[in-house]
């Protein structure tokens, strides 16, 4: 049965050697997963599949051929977060509330938190929902028409930052994250990935940030706003940030639970409605659950689902 | 009733019990059907997502609660039952 799925699964991965290489680290690791990854793989569109094969050439540089213990270091998370997930369904709310008990908990916990990012990076190309919200922001740079200056918050693995970079039209790059260690890690990061262009890297907390003098025609910020206590003030400090005609791109997973996701989105109306509370008018919502699951189903029945946001300043 | 009568009424009915438990939170049809062997590779539906939702809902069902080595050690529906009945018992 097993090795049925797998040989499904390389099917679905052929043009794909990066990919290949990782699931079969994967599957060698974690032969059980493979059922999980057949149903994550299966609804891609050629298009997330290209992106996916993107991130996994990305993710294999940042591996540094360390692979397997990324791969074990993935399965470890999984593992926190089923029991974030048991938490999340009996009691209807994340387990953490407060900046200040992730912090105590992952953010400043270095062996959790290192292990932690490097499960997140496999789930960017494991996980549809990802994959999904990964292709869809090559759509958000696809459509700029004119050069552009980049704010991204929270730049992570700069997995974004790195394909931002890659744009012709992008002349200024900028990141910022309330954590200096995370932002070595990023600029570590985007040495590996060979990104040349110069990316300023800024330690700022979002929700205590100075206005700067300068305004952005492209904001980021993904996987962010459910790390915070108040994520409208991010989103309204980032309204007064934005250019005139700037795009702000939200990625945030609703009914998520993760160690360090304080603050709970159920439905993409709740996003919806603090996006334009803060001053933007919606373009558009792209909602995608996990494994490609039914929108519908999957927000009745508290599945995770990442809602992609593109907005203007009103 | 013999003791080992009343034990295997008991699962029969909390196997039936499962059994509609999994038809709602797996979403599938009414003829859903299992025995103690079933395992999660036997059930397209049943994946470790659709465990944890299925977990929870035989705990408020049945008003019990597993700990986290029981939802992680089962192999099949059978050990499934015999945890359930263990805590009904």
């Amino acid at each position: 049965m097993s090795d049925e799925k797998l040989a499904k699964l390389h099917g679905l991965l052929a043009g794909m050697p990066e990919m290949r290489t990782v699931i079969d680290t994967v599957v060698a690791a974690w032969p059980d997963h493979v059922s999980y990854l057949l149903k994550s793989f299966e609804p891609r569109s050629p298009a997330i599949l290209a992106a996916t094969e993107i991130a996994a050439a990305a993710a294999r540089k940042l591996m540094q051929g360390e692979d397997a213990r990324f791969v074990a270091d993935y399965r470890w998370t999984c593992d926190q977060l089923r029991d974030e997930e048991l938490f999340f369904h009996r009691e209807g709310r994340y387990r953490l509330s407060t900046f200040a008990e992730a912090d105590a908990e992952v953010y400043s916990n270095h062996d959790y938190m290192g292990r932690y990012v490097n499960g997140l990076l496999l789930s960017q190309l494991l996980w549809f929902n990802h994959a999904a919200t990964f292709e869809m922001f090559h759509r958000v740079l696809d459509a700029s028409t004119a050069p552009f200056d980049y704010l991204e918050v929270g730049p992570g693995h700069g997995l974004m930052v790195y394909l931002a970079a890659r744009s012709d039209l992008s002349k200024s790059l900028e990141a910022w994250d309330f954590s200096a260690v995370s932002l070595r890690e990023t600029r570590a990061a985007l040495d590996l990935l060979g990104v040349t262009k110069p990316v300023s890297l800024t330690e700022t907390d979002i929700l205590a940030a100075k206005l700067p003098e300068r305004r952005y025609d492209l904001i980021v910020i993904s996987e962010v706003i459910e790390h915070l206590e108040t994520p409208a003030v991010a989103l309204r400090f980032l309204r007064q940030a934005i250019a005139d005609g700037g795009r702000l791109f939200v990625n945030v997973p609703l009914n998520s639970p993760s160690p360090d996701h304080i603050y709970l989105f159920s439905d993409p109306a709740e996003v919806r409605a603090m996006v334009e509370d803060a001053g933007f008018t919606v373009e558009s919502i792209e909602l995608f659950a996990t494994q490609g699951r039914a929108i519908a189903k999957a927000l009745a029945n508290k599945v995770s689902v990442s809602a992609g946001v593109i907005a203007r300043p009103r | 009733m013999k003791p080992y009568l009343l034990e295997k009424k008991m699962s029969e009915s909390t196997l039936e019990t499962v059994r509609e438990i999994m038809i709602d939170v797996f979403d599938v049809d009414d003829d859903l059907e299992i025995n103690p062997a079933t395992s999660a590779e036997d059930v397209e539906e049943w994946d470790s997502l659709s465990h944890i939702r299925l977990i929870v809902a035989i705990e408020r069902q049945l008003g019990i609660k597993f700990k986290n080595s029981e939802i992680e050690g089962l192999k099949n529906v059978g050990e499934l039952v015999s945890v359930i009945d263990s805590k009904l018992a």
